[in-house]
């Protein structure tokens, strides 16, 4: 089954999406699919968070910034997988050079297809994101791209899953479909 | 009158045409300090209301007006409010003045829905 996980910074989406895909592998093979390219020690840290926060749960990290599919080359696709996060690879692929503002396009799009592609192939995925579309703010050209970008892969993410969820300071909304039980 | 908000780019007007039938010569995209009701669905709220700011007018009293004119309309707006308060002045009178205007649509409203990653969640 697939799963959509989205919500504000820091509400709770990313604990929710562990345990989750641990219940769905069913005491079965589960992948953390790591999408973070670390820039700076303020990434690092953050990842180092993470990795604490589900040591023990008995997660493989498989480490994919870009190109999602190639993953499926590097697991069993009856496992379970936690994709952690749809903006961080979004950000990987419209920014191909982290240290210019020049935006991809094309490949922030052809993220969204194959980030349908990747959770239909395998047997279980919880995919997590973010909502940043609430702000009263004149943002610049890029910024704009980036949100537009990130709403045009949730949209289709949320039309694919079985299951859509928000976070909202750790409670949860039912969108679509039942809360995986 | 149907209320639709939700956030920036997330479906509220493909939700609109699908869910009341209405062709793109029925939508109106507001940009200015004036509607044309005339249109059956009016989209983007929130810009009419940053140019009542921007020009010293109430957006409410505008649509007390005028509310014969969209008693059967369909009006959308995005949910600008929930985001950090700004730091410039006129954003952030246009983030209280939003606000405030969908509380009043929303009680004037026969329908309520906000639209999430292109899902419908019925609010009335």
């Amino acid at each position: 089954m697939i799963v959509f996980i989205t919500g504000g910074a820091k509400n709770g989406k990313s604990s929710l999406a562990q345990d989750l895909a641990v219940a769905l592998s069913n005491g079965g093979t589960h992948y953390y699919v790591a999408t973070m390219i670390p820039s700076d020690d303020e990434d690092l840290e953050r990842i180092r968070r993470h990795r604490d926060d589900r040591a023990g749960m008995g997660f493989e990290t498989i480490e994919c910034g870009k190109n999602i599919l190639t993953c499926l080359d590097r697991a069993d696709r009856n496992g379970s997988f936690l994709l952690d996060s749809a903006t961080a690879l979004l950000l990987n692929e419209l920014f191909p050079d982290p240290t210019s503002c020049e935006m991809d396009v094309d490949a922030a799009y052809r993220c969204g297809d194959e980030l349908v592609a990747f959770a239909k192939s395998v047997a279980n995925i919880v995919i997590v994101s973010d909502y940043i579309y609430s702000d009263a703010e004149r943002y610049d050209e890029v910024t704009e791209t980036y949100r537009r970008c990130l709403a045009t892969i949730d949209r289709k993410l949320a039309a694919v899953s079985d299951t859509v969820l928000e976070v909202a300071s750790g409670n949860i909304i039912v969108h679509k479909g039942a809360f995986p039980a | 009158m149907n209320l639709i908000i939700g956030g920036a780019y997330q479906g509220k007007l493909d939700f609109a045409k699908a869910a009341y039938h209405y062709q793109s010569e029925d939508v109106f995209i507001c940009s200015g300090s004036e509607i044309d009701f005339s249109a059956g669905c009016i989209d983007h709220v929130e810009e009419f209301v940053l140019a009542c700011v921007k020009e010293g007018k109430n957006p409410i009293t505008y649509f007390e007006d005028h509310r014969d004119d969209w008693r059967n309309s369909t009006l959308i707006c995005q949910d600008i409010f929930c985001g950090v308060v700004p730091l410039g002045a006129d954003m952030r009178a246009w983030r209280q003045n939003t606000g405030r205007l969908c509380q009043y649509l929303s009680k004037e409203a026969a329908h309520v829905s906000r639209i999430f990653c292109g899902l419908e969640q019925k609010l009335k």
